[in-house]
This record gives C-alpha cells, structure tokens and sequence, in this order.
C-alpha cells in the first residue's frame, strides 16, 4: 500500500504524459468514414514542410512575388514538385476537413463535446483563411482582384468591417503593404494560430474523450495498432499526393495586372460557392446570410441542445440539413464551373 | 476568529481584483497601441485640376482609359458632354472595361453592367459609376482628381 502511494507520486511527467496518449482510442476509428481527423493532419504537416521550403525563394514584393513564383514553378531544381505538393496538400486538407465536419455533423458527434466542435470551428476557418492568404501571394490576376474584392467585402461588414479592411489593406488601396501583410498572415500569424487549434483539437479529443456513438463499445490500443493505422493512411495519401502532382504539376495564371481584369477571376473551387453566390444574389443580403450560416454553424451543438429539450428529432434533422448544404455547395460550384 | 479571517481573505480578493483590473488595462492600451502602429494613418487629400489633353484629342467616340495620379478613369462622351468616369466597380472594386459594340461598361467580376451613361444596369453594383469632374478650359480639358 505504502509503495503503490510512494509509485504515483513520483510518476514522471514522461510516464503521465505517455498515458495521456495511450489511452485507449475506440474501434469504429477502424472505419473510413470516422478517421477523416488524422486524415488533414497529416496534410498540414505536408503543406507545412513545403511551404518552409517555399519561404527560401518567394520574395513578397508586388514587382517580385510573381516572378519568384515562376521561378519556384520553372527554374528551381524540383521547385514544381514542392510548390504542387504544397497547392495540392492544402485542397486536399480543405477537402477533408469538408469531409470531417460532415461526418461529425451528421453523427451528431458534437453533443457532448462541445468543445472540440468550437476549436474545430475555428480550425476550418483558419485553413481556409490560409487558402485565401496563400493563392493571393501568387500575385496572378486571380490573387490581385481576389484581394481587392476580399477586402472591399470585408469593407462592407457590419461594425468593425472597414476598419479591419483598413487594417488588413494597410492602406485605402490594396498595395505592395497588402502583399507584406497577407504574407505575413499566411507564413506567420495563421500557422502559429492553426497549430494551436490543432493542439487543442487534440487535447480536447484527449481530455473530453472520443464521441460515443451508440453500439460501438470496443477499444483498442493507440500505440502500437491505431498510430501504426495512421502511419499507413499517411503513407498511402502520400504515394497518391506524389502521383498527382506528377501527373498534373502546377500551373501559374496571368501575372497581376492593376490596369486590366481579366476575363476570369473565379477563385480555387473551396470559396467557387461563395463566389457563385455572392454574384448572383443582392450584395447586402448576400453578406448577411454568409455571416449568419457561419454562426449557426459555429453554435450549432448548442442549437441542437436547445432542439432536442424541446423533442425535435435531430438525427433526421440532421441528415436533411447536411444533404441540403452538401447540395447547395455542389450546386452553386458547379454553376460557377460550367457557366 | 471568523471576522479577521474574512478581513484577510477579502483584502486579498481586492489587491487581486486590483492587479488583474491593472494588468487587464495596461495590456489592453499596449494592444491598441499596437493595432493603430498597424493602421496607416489616412492621408489628407487634396483635389487639383491635371490637364489631361485638349478638345480635339477627345472628340473622338471610343472610350479613352487613362491613370491620374493613381485613378483610373475612362473618358467618354455621353448625352450629356464628355465625362470622366472612374474605372472602380461600385460593387466590390474591380475594374469596369468599356465595351464598344454593345455600348456598355462591363465589370467581369461579377458580371456587373452600366449603361453609356454609367447608370448600373445589371448585376450585383448598388449605383452608378463615380464621375470626376470635368473642366474646359480655352481648348484644354481638365480633370479634378485626388492626389495625395
Ligand atoms: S466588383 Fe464589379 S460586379 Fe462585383
């Protein structure tokens, strides 16, 4: 008895924090559908290790940016193979957490666990913060006039829009500041804010426990059986990535040109609806609605709360709202694809 | 006994809500501090007169497009006398271009459409083209324009 007190005691950091992550991770992570976590966790350490590697060359100056783009994209020994690794892996991370967040949804994984939807909220909006960040340091007409219609939209937010439009520009004009800013946004600020949220993710899956999904009662080990299962996962998206970007190597668009708008600015296919739908319906109430679906779908475990107590059924709920929004997003990027 | 104690515990309660009150506040101005070093100030402008060509040079139909001092602008002749617009979309800021054979300015970013008189007409944008002021002066024409 005496010993087993004296033991705990003096339980290392290192013995307590390796039982922190061997804890027992439930079976139905074996299935396809429930691993789509690890999943843009191993392509942000992809996008990351590209993305240093990119910093070396790209040069975050109006006359420069593009020019040192297409230097990484042509003349840099492997320099396509980095810069496609790096596009590719980001898509494929906005795809998957896509992915998650539909998973979790129509599970409804987030009763219960709250917090792990609030961080992952904010996760998802940082990447794509980062995707927007990232495709407008290209400095093609794409980047410049996404710029300038991303911060005039920002411009017409409620309250502290023109402000953090003023902020974000650095000026009245989108300029060589606007760059600067953005590329310290997407190298800097986002990535140490995006590896936070995933550490806290994490913790938060550690400490409040995997969602308990009904007639799914097994465990197994997180070491060696679940992180030799991501291990392979990663391995497989990896051999995949490398075929890909080989197959289909990165492209770069018409260099920025302040004095002309090319015929096509539509932006990469994860804001392709929110492009769509911005053109299509009336500026002020197109903005509103945005604002308010992220909201909802920030606050949404609560609002299922407050629904179940008043005997909705939210499993069906569920269901019809997810294929809804999956059909709306279909639906308004392939609009905007074909037409 | 009680008595002293909570003396004690409620000194220490206000020394402590008095810090925090402290810090919060000394971080709080360092903060805005910070975020107004991030925010250019906004420079006075002043409007001026730039002579842009004479009367002959413009008579001509075809829009002409010219950068001012950093404004974009489209000369144009419309029912009403030459006029300057500027090339700025007033929906979200990208750049009209002038479409000759359908008489209309055109923004390709959301297919926005202003007729010849740079009335909106289609699309997303909320008004009309902006105007700068145009001036004739003897044979010269002027346009007013912002400069920094
Ligand atoms: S910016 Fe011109 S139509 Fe939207």
């Amino acid at each position: 008895m005496e010993t087993a007190i004296e033991e705990i005691k003096v339980k290392s950091l290192k013995d307590r924090v390796i039982d922190l992550i061997q804890e027992d991770v439930p079976d139905y992570l074996n299935k396809f559908v429930y691993c789509m976590g690890a999943t843009p966790l191993v392509l942000f350490l992809v996008a990351l290790a590209t993305g240093i590697l990119m910093t070396f060359y790209y040069i975050p100056y109006p006359d420069k940016a593009y020019a040192s783009v297409e230097a990484i994209t042509h003349d840099i020994y492997l320099g396509w193979f980095i810069r496609g690794l790096h596009k590719l892996s980001v898509n494929l991370m906005i795809f998957t957490l896509f992915l998650h967040a539909l998973r979790v949804f129509i599970t409804r994984a987030y009763s219960a666990g709250e917090l792990k939807w609030l961080i992952g909220a904010l996760l998802l909006f940082t990447t794509l913060g980062m995707g927007f960040t990232g495709y407008a340091l290209v400095y093609d007409q794409v980047s410049y006039w996404g710029m300038t219609v991303v911060m005039n939209m920002i411009e017409e937010m409620p309250v502290a829009g023109p402000a953090m439009a003023y902020l974000l520009r650095g000026g009245a004009e989108v300029s060589e500041i606007t760059l600067l800013r953005l590329y310290d946004l997407h190298t800097k600020l986002l990535p140490v804010l995006l590896i936070l949220c995933i550490a806290a993710h994490i913790a938060a899956i550690r400490i409040i426990d995997f969602a308990k999904m009904k007639d799914e009662k097994g465990v197994h080990l997180f070491y060696p059986e679940h992180a030799l299962k991501v291990g392979l996962v990663a391995v497989g998206i990896f051999v995949v990535m490398v075929n890909l970007v080989m197959i289909f190597p990165p492209a770069i668009g018409q260099m920025a040109n302040p004095l002309e708008v090319a015929s096509n600015v539509a932006p990469p296919w994860y804001f392709s609806a929110v492009y769509k739908w911005i053109t299509i319906a009336p500026r002020q109430s197109a903005l509103f609605a945005l604002l308010l679906f992220s909201a909802l779908f920030v606050l949404y475990p609560y609002i299922d709360r407050f629904l179940v107590q008043r005997g909705f059924r939210m499993e069906r709920i569920n269901i019809v709202l997810g294929t809804a929004a999956v059909s709306a997003f279909a639906a308004l990027t392939l609009w905007n694809v074909l037409f | 006994m009680g008595v002293i104690n909570d003396n004690i515990s409620r000194r220490k309660f206000l020394s402590g809500a008095f810090m925090t009150l402290g810090l919060g506040f000394g971080l709080g101005m360092l903060g805005m501090r910070f975020m107004q070093f991030l925010s250019p100030t906004i420079k006075k402008q002043r409007f001026e007169e730039i002579l842009v060509g004479s009367v002959n040079d413009m008579s001509g139909d075809d829009a002409v497009p010219m950068e001012i001092a950093g404004s974009k602008i489209l000369f144009l002749k419309t029912d009403a006398g030459l006029a300057a617009f500027s090339r700025k979309c007033t929906d979200l800021g990208c750049l009209v271009g002038w479409d000759k054979s359908k008489e209309q300015f055109i923004c390709p970013c959301h297919q926005g459409v202003y007729d010849k008189n740079g009335k909106n007409i289609a699309g997303p944008p909320p008004r009309p083209l902006d105007r700068f002021p145009v001036v004739q002066k003897g044979d010269n024409i002027y346009v007013k324009v912002k400069v920094a």
